[in-house]
C-alpha cells in the first residue's frame, strides 16, 4: 500500500481530488461507479493542515463550486410569501443569494477562518463547514414527512418536493445546519398560512453527482486537496494516520454519535471551537451530544411491546380458563 | 367477562377490571400519542403551546419522542394483551355481525327521530363495527410506529421506499384516529348512549337501562345470577322485563330500584313453591 508523501492520501483508497481521475494504485483504485448510492458507505475528510481558504479568489473554491452546482435548485419563489400563522416567522433568502460568509438556503457551505494564538504566535486556520452527514442523523429520522433521508452510502438528503419547512431538522441538529427558505414546497399547496413555512436547505454531499459517479463540487474544486472522499473505513483510516503524522485531532468521528465527516487538525478543535460563537447559518465545534440516543432505552422498549402483550396476554388467558374450569367443577355457574 | 345483574342497587356488571384496566391504558396513552404525536409535526412552537405553563417541554422534538415512546409501550401492550387474552377466551361480543351495517343506520336514524332502536345485544351494532374500524385504525398505527421506531434505534438508512411508507401510513392514519376518537366521545354523549358512560368508568350500567335497550343481552345472560353483597340482607332481583314505555319514561332519571322483594317476601315465595 503506497501513501503520497506530500498528501498523505492513501492511493489505494480515494479519488484523487484535483483531477477526479482515480488514483492510479495498481488497479486498486475505487471505480468512479463504486460511488453510486446504495453501493458502498462513504466518507469525507477535511484536512485542516491543507485548507488555505483560497487566497486571491472573491470566494473559497469549494463555495463557489457549491454555489454554481446547486444555483437553479430552489424554484421560484412564490410572492408575496404567505405569513404564517399564528408566529409570523418567514425566511426570505432569495433577495441575498450571493451571501457566502454563512449557511444560508443558497450556501450550503462556507468557510470560517480561525485565527488561533499559539504561544504569542498568530496562525489562521480555514474550517470549510457544511452539514457532517451523521451516522444517525436525528434530522432525517424524526423528520414528520420523512423529507429527510439518509441513504446507504451515507448522504443525508432533504427532498425538496417533500419538505413543509417546519425547520424541525434545524432544531434537532446539533450545529443546526438546514436552512429554511419560505415561499417555495409543498406546503403552498395545502395550508399555508397554517402548516409548513417553506423548504429547508443543506448540503446533500452532491448525491445526485454521486449517483452518476461524479465527486461532490466542493471535493472536486478544492485546488489544496484539502477534501477527500472515499470508502468509509478507509477515509476513517486515513483520518487516524494524518492525525498521528501531525499529532493533531480528529472532528466528527465521535460528535453527535458519528458522523461521515472527518475533520483532521493540527490545532485543538477546543481551540478552533473557541473562535466560534454559535450564532444562525453559523455552526460552533463543540463536543455535541447525540440527544436523540436518551430516547433509545425507552425505544427498545417500544419494539418489546408486542412481546410484554403476548406474555400478559396468554398467562392472563390460560389463569382465566383455569378459574373457569373449576367453577365449573364446582358446579357454579 | 364477567357480565352479571347485580341484586343490590339494579345494576349490570358491564366490564370486568380487565377490560376497564384495558380500555384505559389504550385511551390515556393513545391520548398522549395524540398530543405528543402533535407536537412532533411539529406545532408546539408555532401555536405558541410552548408559552402555555407546564408545556414548555412541548416544543422540545426530544422530550415529546421520549414520552411518545412511554405511551407506546402501554399503547402496544395493551392492544396486543386485548387481542389475545380475549381471543383466548373466545369472547368475541364486538365481532360484527350479519346485518350490523344495515342495523346501524336504522340505529343512528333513530337518534334523529325516525324510527323505533331494535332491541341490543350487550353493544350496539355499529359500536361492533366502529371496534372492528378502530381495531384497524390501532393496528396500522402501530405497525407503522413500530417500522419507524426501529429505523430510529437501528436503521437510519432504511429503504426509503419502506420509510415513506410507514410515515404516511403514520401520518394518514393519525389523522382517521384522531377523527375516530371525536366520533367515539361525541356517540358517547348522545342521550340514549349516556347511560353507558358510568359503564366504562364503573364497569356497571343500570338494570332498567339495559333490560330497556340491551334485552338480548339480559336475556344471554340466562336465569338471575345473584351477587351477594357482604353484609346486608339477600335480595332477589325478579328478572320479568317490566312495560317498556314505563322503563322508557324513567331513562335519563335517577336509577330506579329492580322489582326486589325484601326478606319477608322471599319466605311468602318460598311458601308459594312449598
Amino acid at each position: 500500500m503506497s501513501v503520497d508523501k506530500k498528501t498523505g492520501l492513501n492511493r489505494r483508497a480515494f479519488l484523487k481530488v484535483s483531477t477526479g481521475v482515480a488514483a492510479a494504485g495498481a488497479g486498486l483504485a475505487i471505480p468512479r461507479k463504486g460511488f453510486a448510492a446504495g453501493q458502498k458507505r462513504l466518507a469525507t475528510l477535511i484536512d485542516l493542515s491543507r485548507c488555505d481558504g483560497c487566497p486571491g479568489k472573491d470566494i473559497p473554491a469549494c463555495v463557489g463550486a457549491c454555489k454554481t452546482i446547486n444555483r437553479d435548485k430552489i424554484p421560484k419563489i412564490h410572492e408575496p410569501i404567505a405569513e404564517p400563522w399564528p408566529r409570523k416567522t418567514i425566511e426570505d433568502w432569495s433577495r441575498k443569494r450571493e451571501v457566502f460568509n454563512r449557511l444560508t438556503p443558497y450556501n450550503f457551505i462556507y468557510v470560517h477562518q480561525a485565527e488561533i494564538d499559539e504561544g504569542g504566535q498568530k496562525r489562521i486556520v480555514f474550517v470549510p463547514r457544511r452539514c457532517m452527514h451523521c451516522d444517525n442523523p436525528a434530522c432525517a429520522t424524526i423528520c414528520p414527512f420523512s423529507a429527510n433521508h439518509k441513504y446507504e452510502n451515507g448522504a443525508v438528503v432533504i427532498d425538496q418536493e417533500l419538505c413543509f419547512g417546519g425547520a424541525k431538522c434545524k432544531t434537532v441538529c446539533p450545529w443546526e445546519i438546514p436552512q429554511r427558505q419560505s415561499g417555495v414546497g409543498i406546503y403552498l399547496h395545502i395550508l399555508p398560512s397554517l402548516a409548513g413555512n417553506g423548504v429547508m436547505y443543506k448540503c446533500d454531499l452532491c448525491n445526485d453527482r454521486l449517483e452518476g459517479g461524479k465527486l461532490p463540487g466542493c471535493i472536486e474544486a478544492c485546488p489544496q486537496q484539502a477534501m477527500l472522499i472515499g470508502d468509509r473505513k478507509e477515509i476513517y483510516a486515513l483520518a487516524e494516520e494524518r492525525a498521528r503524522a501531525m499529532k493533531g485531532f480528529i472532528y466528527g468521528k465521535k460528535e453527535n454519535g458519528g458522523t461521515a465527516t472527518l475533520y483532521v487538525s493540527p490545532v485543538s478543535f477546543a481551540a478552533l471551537n473557541g473562535t466560534m460563537k454559535k450564532q444562525p447559518g453559523k455552526p460552533d465545534m463543540g463536543p455535541e451530544e447525540r440527544r436523540m440516543a436518551k430516547t433509545h432505552k425507552m425505544g427498545k422498549a417500544v419494539l418489546q411491546a408486542p412481546l410484554y402483550g403476548i406474555v400478559v396476554g396468554v398467562a392472563g388467558a390460560f389463569m382465566a380458563l383455569s378459574r373457569r374450569k373449576d367453577r365449573v367443577k364446582g358446579g357454579e355457574p | 367477562m364477567s357480565d352479571k345483574i347485580i341484586n343490590d342497587g339494579g345494576l349490570v356488571i358491564r366490564h370486568d377490571l380487565i377490560e376497564l384496566v384495558e380500555h384505559w391504558a389504550i385511551a390515556l396513552s393513545g391520548l398522549l400519542l395524540l398530543v405528543t404525536g402533535i407536537f412532533e409535526l411539529p406545532m408546539a412552537n408555532r401555536y405558541y403551546i410552548t408559552s402555555l405553563p407546564g408545556l414548555s417541554w412541548s416544543g422540545d422534538f426530544i422530550t415529546s419522542l421520549y414520552i411518545h415512546y412511554a405511551a407506546s409501550v402501554v399503547f402496544i401492550a395493551a392492544a396486543v394483551f386485548h387481542l389475545l387474552y380475549h381471543g383466548i377466551l373466545g369472547e368475541g361480543g364486538m365481532i360484527p355481525r350479519r346485518g350490523d351495517f344495515k342495523a346501524s343506520i336504522e340505529v343512528m336514524k333513530s337518534f334523529f327521530g325516525k324510527g323505533e332502536e331494535p332491541p341490543f345485544h350487550k353493544y350496539l351494532p355499529e359500536q361492533r363495527l366502529a371496534y372492528v374500524g378502530m381495531a384497524f385504525i390501532i393496528a396500522m398505527l402501530i405497525l407503522s410506529g413500530l417500522v419507524k421506531t426501529y429505523k430510529n434505534l437501528y436503521a437510519p438508512d432504511m429503504s426509503l421506499t419502506l420509510v415513506l411508507w410507514a410515515t404516511w401510513v403514520h401520518n394518514v392514519f393519525f389523522m382517521i384516529f384522531i377523527m375516530a376518537f371525536v366520533s367515539h366521545i361525541g356517540a358517547i354523549l348522545l342521550k340514549p348512549n349516556q347511560p353507558m358512560i358510568r359503564g366504562i368508568f364503573t364497569g356497571t350500567v343500570r338494570l332498567d337501562y339495559a333490560r330497556h335497550r340491551h334485552p338480548l343481552w339480559i336475556k344471554e345472560m340466562g336465569p338471575v345470577d345473584e351477587v351477594k353483597k357482604e353484609p346486608g340482607p339477600a335480595r332477589e332481583v325478579k328478572m320479568e322485563p317490566g312495560p317498556v314505555d314505563e322503563v322508557k319514561e324513567e331513562i335519563g332519571e335517577d336509577p330506579p330500584l329492580p322489582i326486589v322483594s325484601d326478606a319477608a317476601g322471599k319466605e311468602e315465595e318460598q311458601k308459594e313453591k312449598e
